[in-house]
């Protein structure tokens, strides 16, 4: 199958923070903290991301823990995110027409989180796979999001009408 | 007629094509370019030159036949020698004043005279005579014809990423790539053609080894446009452009063949040997039956191999070379071919009709005598190379003439950046390979792939090009650059005239600057112009060589054009109420919303009425919302606003106005104190990713203890506001609405966690109400349906444009500009110079001591006023001179005036004082300075409690 | 294109920055003459060479420092500003 599948789970609770206190605020609340910058750990039902230094996204049943009052040196981040997972086989052509990050470099093992633009949006992704089947989960400012969506299916469209008309042209 | 099946022949001749050219039916093959398709088809004329119209046939076969631009059907700039030919294209000359055969274009030659070098420049001096010229030139110029109704065609872009990008499939390219993959690196390997092999031809084993290769990523129909920073190329393919990065780059782009020059040399049938062999071995066509090989290096006798097994009769070899090597003369010695040593070709005759070559006259290069005429049909040049260098200088490459090999090469490559093959000088086919194989190893071994491999390359022993291929001739038509149509008398003459640099040259004469850009006739240009300077080609150097290397379809530039577009959470509701949108930077705003029947300036009047007599709601959730907390919040504030904010009190708001470093006033919005550590402030639409940036700056600089969360996208807003929005509200929220004006209050509005600031904008009673976006739409439903009973109205910008104004309110960017400073505008009350520092108050001290510029008044238009008004920036005219704009103006229904906002000279600026404003006909309208607010000038409905 | 390496994001296309100007001392307000703060809000120093510049990666929000030579069109190194972690 030639298609790229989209779920849209823009309504997975999440939320955010950051702060130069923000990491061992985390740590108090039992939310375990990646070491390093621009990497994520998996939780029970999601996931935290690291997102450079001193920015953390949490996703999943553990982000009702960030509700709790700030403390010094923490800033909550109101999180309304449009939030996607792509999934399919040439997802990766997909993301050679959108975005100049080489996502095939990057180094699975370390769980990396990458902030960049994708079509001309500043999206927060973290690449990954499916038995095998490259998938991406994607993180953009709601109000960019039905955008990202439409023009994203619609290069995801054109992907699978070229596969289906056996379109000649170099290999990715 | 076609020759016996060649060993590795592009054409499938089990695919006939039929096609039409100049409304004659042709056929080729499958695999056939239209050239060759046409050139076997007897078609010897392809096309008229561009000044001259001289008919003109094949001189490269290799992407450089300007003159052999067609037009096929809507499509214009069909390269004949390049493009593949297609089932049933319809193809006609360019060029033509007429068809081809009867081009009334022709004369031209004869007045040869009259357009002399520099034309264009001379014929224009005269201002009288210029519309007559650009009326000729119009008709006359011009290679083809745009079809208007073209569809656009999508050609996406992409990215591409490899450790070595290796630019030409010759050999030593194919070399380059072998010996780069075999390190480990991961290589992409770019030709224009649509097969490998280059200049060689049939399926080596170097070829296969190549395609066999799992790292090797090969493009064909490719070519590399240009070299940009970090080693950035774009791949131009049929269908789309590859922005290709790579780690390191090997040019191995090779040489272009160069014509030699003499009388006629552009008769068709006289081409570039490179071409007869493609014609040969690509499409098994005999280019003539008996030709004249104009030779002055090795490859022409290789060449010769080719011709000879074709079938050509060769009728003599013309040689440029004093000595030519034995093993050379040999072959022709074996085969009885004569060999004229130390001659050159002083011109070439044309057949009765001119439109093909009969015979050369030949003399001794130390004589120029004609000594012999020789019968032919046919010319194959071979006499130098001069190397297809544009991607090594745009690399920033520095090249050195080489007296051995008498062309340029690469002197000092930067780094990453690696040549080998023709393009560096090294042309021997075994050499070829070896420095292939050297750079290839070299550029792996510079992404971390293995060590270099110490090649040793052995020079050339004899230089593969003729420094000079050139003979004048009294009579002209001695061709230098072919597109262009230059002699060498008219390159003569324009260094002649003083133009006597390279660059100077160029531009004078356009040498090199037709649609092949030089690559026939860069080198030769170069070579006169040192010879009539002294000089040395070195010391001459070449013109600045820029992308694109080949033309490149407007259509793969485009791309998809990715315009983002920001969305608030309650578009889908403006859409359903008929909004009008309007773009409001990347953002879609209803500028008003449509009601059948009503015109666009009523829909907006009957907005405005709903939320001066009724109830309005707007969507503002553009405008930027930012939040920052932490013990020097306050601190913060104070520093980048013009006003104070450390006394604020918790639970109120102000008027909040930004300055940049010179004074000038960039940004306003509100600030909402929630605590003592935390406030939640708004910016402008478009200020807001900007003024996000620059604060987070500003705190990179000053690490005050407080951090700022950009919430713009995030929070959803709407503007409830009119003498019946408490009404609407009350019954939505826990908020008592009691709250005092210019308060915020934190609640819920239809069970949504809620920020409501009592706001004046628009000079009703009115709330700002903030709600995470995912709410948005679900509160905008609920006052919308609260609202029903009471007539309320969304409204959109235009409806609150006209609002504000009737209060004086300023819009960042409209009322001010980029020099307006807060006096300026009437913000005086608003800068409060005793804090001890804020983000322009220096340049504020200083301007201060100076007189005013200028005053923003509010001013209206007498009552009753008929005819035109004026629009926004019409001038404000005292004396004949300008001393202010307009900078807002409407016609306000609320007060049935003409009011606006304008910039007038301080002493023009007192209540009653009039000014003259001119409009875009020249006639005046006088206007009377009005204090504002021009609709309820003590604020008291903004401000009613109850 | 240019690349840009973030010191947190590593290295990206330029079209990620937005680039913040030549980091230049501020005089002191209380201070200085009109001409002196003049020079500082309105003067750049044109030369070629090696500039210490404010740049942002704009979709992380991460304000750097960047050593750039603009003769060469070389950047040399980049690091977030003193004191920041």
């Amino acid at each position: 199958m030639s298609e790229i599948v989209f779920e849209n789970v823009s309504r997975t609770p999440r939320a955010g923070v950051k702060g130069p206190g923000a990491a061992a605020w985390l740590t108090s609340l039992g939310v375990p903290v990646p070491d390093l910058p621009n990497s994520w750990l998996p939780l029970p039902g999601g996931l935290v991301a690291r997102l450079g230094l001193t920015e953390f996204l949490v996703e999943g049943p553990e982000a009702a823990k960030l509700a709790a009052p700030p403390v010094h040196g923490v800033y909550p981040v109101l999180r309304q995110d449009t939030a996607l997972v792509l999934k399919g086989a040439r997802l990766n052509d997909l993301l050679l027409e959108t975005c100049s990050v080489d996502f095939r470099a990057l180094d699975r093992a370390a769980r990396p989180v990458v902030l960049t633009s994708m079509a001309g949006v500043g999206v927060t992704a973290i690449p990954g796979d499916d038995a095998g089947v490259p998938c991406i989960r994607l993180w953009c400012d709601g109000t960019y999001g039905e955008w990202l969506l439409e023009t994203l299916a619609g290069v995801a469209a054109d992907l699978t009408q070229s596969s289906q008309s056996h379109h000649q042209g170099a290999t990715s | 007629m076609r020759l016996p099946p060649q060993s590795g022949e592009w054409i499938i001749r089990s695919k006939p094509l039929g096609f039409r050219f100049e409304g004659r039916e042709y056929a080729g093959f499958e695999g056939d370019t239209v050239a060759s398709a046409l050139w076997a088809g007897g078609v010897h004329v392809l096309g008229h030159s561009f000044k001259y119209h001289r008919p003109r046939g094949i001189l490269s076969a290799a992407n450089h036949d300007v003159n052999a631009l067609m037009q096929a059907g809507g499509t214009p700039n069909v390269r004949a020698d390049a493009t593949p030919l297609q089932a049933g294209m319809a193809l006609t000359a360019v060029n033509t004043f007429g068809t081809l055969e009867r081009d009334a274009g022709r004369f031209l030659g004869w007045f040869a005279r009259f357009l002399p070098v520099g034309f264009y420049y001379k014929a224009f001096h005269s201002k009288r005579l210029f519309p007559l010229w650009e009326r000729m030139f119009r008709a006359m110029t011009g290679l083809g014809r745009v079809d208007f109704a073209t569809p656009r065609l999508r050609t996406p872009k992409r990215y591409g990423f490899c450790d070595v990008l290796v630019v030409g499939a010759g050999p030593s390219g194919l070399s380059a790539a072998l010996a780069a993959a075999e390190q480990g690196a991961d290589v992409a390997l770019v030709d224009e053609n649509a097969r490998l092999g280059g200049s060689t031809h049939g399926a080596s084993e170097l070829i296969k080894q190549v395609v066999a290769h799992p790292r090797i990523r090969i493009f064909t129909d490719t070519y590399a446009a240009g070299y940009y920073a970090d080693h950035w190329v774009p791949l131009v393919e049929p269908g789309r452009i590859t922005k290709m990065r790579a780690r390191a780059v090997v040019v191995a782009a090779g040489a272009y063949e160069q014509p030699a020059v003499f009388r006629n040399n552009d008769l068709p049938g006289i081409m570039l040997a490179s071409a007869a062999q493609r014609m040969i071995r690509r499409y098994a066509i005999r280019p003539a039956q008996r030709v004249v090989v104009l030779a002055a290096n090795a490859d022409a006798y290789r060449a010769l191999q080719d011709f000879i097994e074709a079938g050509i009769e060769v009728a003599a070899v013309i040689d440029l070379r004093d000595a030519v090597p034995t093993e050379q003369a040999a072959v022709l010695a074996e085969r009885g071919i004569p060999l004229h040593a130390g001659h050159v070709i002083t011109e070439a005759l044309p057949a009765k009709g001119d439109k093909r070559v009969a015979g050369v006259r030949i003399a001794a290069v130390a004589t120029r005598e004609a000594s012999a005429e020789i019968a032919c049909d046919g010319v194959f040049m071979s006499v130098g190379w001069a190397p297809a260098a544009p991607l090594l200088y745009q690399a920033g490459t520095k090249m050195r003439y080489d007296d051995g090999v008498q062309q340029f090469v690469p002197d000092t490559l930067p780094d990453g950046v690696f040549a080998c093959g023709r393009v560096n000088g090294i042309h021997t086919p075994s050499a070829r390979l070896l420095d292939g194989e050297r750079a290839g190893s070299a550029a792996a071994a510079y992404c971390g792939c293995g060590a270099a491999k110490p090649v040793v390359v052995p020079a050339e022993t004899a230089s593969p090009t003729h420094p000079w291929p050139i003979v004048p001739h009294p009579k002209g038509k001695n061709f230098i650059d072919f597109d262009e149509d230059l002699q060498l008398a008219d390159l003569e003459n324009a260094i002649q005239e003083g133009f006597d640099n390279i660059e100077l040259m160029k531009r004078y004469s356009t040498v090199g600057m037709g649609p092949s850009q030089g690559k026939h006739s860069n080198m030769n240009a170069l070579r006169v112009l040192a010879r009539a300077t002294g000089s040395t080609p070195g010391a001459v150097g070449t013109t600045t060589a820029r992308p694109f290397f080949h033309p490149v379809p407007m259509s793969h530039l485009a791309g998809r054009g990715f315009t983002p577009e920001r969305r608030t959470p309650m578009h889908a509701r403006h859409a359903a109420a008929g909004a009008l949108w309007m773009p409001a930077g990347a953002w879609q705003r209803p500028e008003y919303y449509a009601v059948a029947g009503l015109s666009r300036s009523d829909c907006i009047h009957g907005e405005v009425k709903a939320v001066r007599n009724g109830v309005g709601l707007i969507d503002v959730g553009t405008l930027g919302k930012l939040e920052i907390r932490g013990p020097q919040a306050a601190e913060f504030l104070e520093r980048v606003y013009i006003s104070k904010y450390a006394g604020l009190k918790v639970g109120m708001t102000r008027y909040a106005v930004m300055c940049d470093e010179a004074g000038v006033v960039i940004d306003d919005g509100v600030v909402a104190r929630l605590a003592d550590d935390h406030f939640y402030f708004t910016t402008t639409t478009s200020g807001a990713a900007l003024i996000y940036r620059e604060l987070s700056r500003w705190n990179t600089l000053w690490k005050l203890d407080c951090g700022i969360v950009n919430l713009t996208g995030a929070m959803a807003a709407m503007n409830l506001a009119g003498p019946k929005a408490r009404a609407v509200l009350a019954g939505l929220t826990d908020v008592d609405l009691s709250f005092p004006y210019l308060a915020v209050r934190e609640g819920t509005v239809a069970g949504v966690p809620a920020r409501l600031l009592r706001v004046g904008f628009v000079g009703e009673w009115g709330v700002e109400i903030h709600v995470p976006a995912e709410h948005g739409a679900a509160v905008w439903d609920a006052l919308m349906a609260a609202g029903q009973a009471h007539g309320i109205r969304p409204f959109g910008v235009e409806a609150q444009r006209l609002l504000r104004l009737e209060k004086g309110h300023i819009i960042i960017g409209q009322d001010t500009d980029g020099l307006t400073t807060p006096g300026e505008a009437a913000l005086d009350w608003a800068v409060k110079m005793d804090k001890p520092f804020f983000v322009g108050q220096r340049s504020l001290m200083a301007i201060a001591a100076k007189p005013r510029r200028q005053q923003l008044v509010g001013f209206m238009l007498p009552a009753g006023h008929a005819g035109e008004a004026p629009k926004e920036c019409h001038l404000v005219i005292e004396n004949g001179e300008i001393t202010g704009r307009v900078t807002s103006v409407a016609w306000s229904p609320t007060l049935a005036r003409h009011i606006g906002l304008a910039y007038v000279q301080p002493d023009r600026a007192q209540a009653g004082s009039q000014f003259s404003i001119r409009l875009t006909d020249g006639a005046m309208v006088i206007a009377e300075v009005v204090r504002t607010p021009f609709y309820d000038p003590d604020n008291l409905r903004q401000k009613e409690a109850a | 294109m240019k690349i840009m390496t973030c010191p947190v994001n590593g290295p990206r296309a330029i079209s990620e920055f937005a680039y913040g100007g030549e980091i230049r001392p501020m005089p002191d307000p209380a201070t200085c003459s009109d001409d002196a703060w003049a020079d500082y809000v309105f003067n750049r120093n044109g030369s070629p060479g090696v500039k210490r510049e404010w740049w942002c990666h704009t979709p992380s929000n991460t304000w750097f420092v960047a050593e750039r030579d603009t003769a060469r069109d070389v950047i040399v190194r980049t690091y977030l500003y003193a004191g920041d972690n």
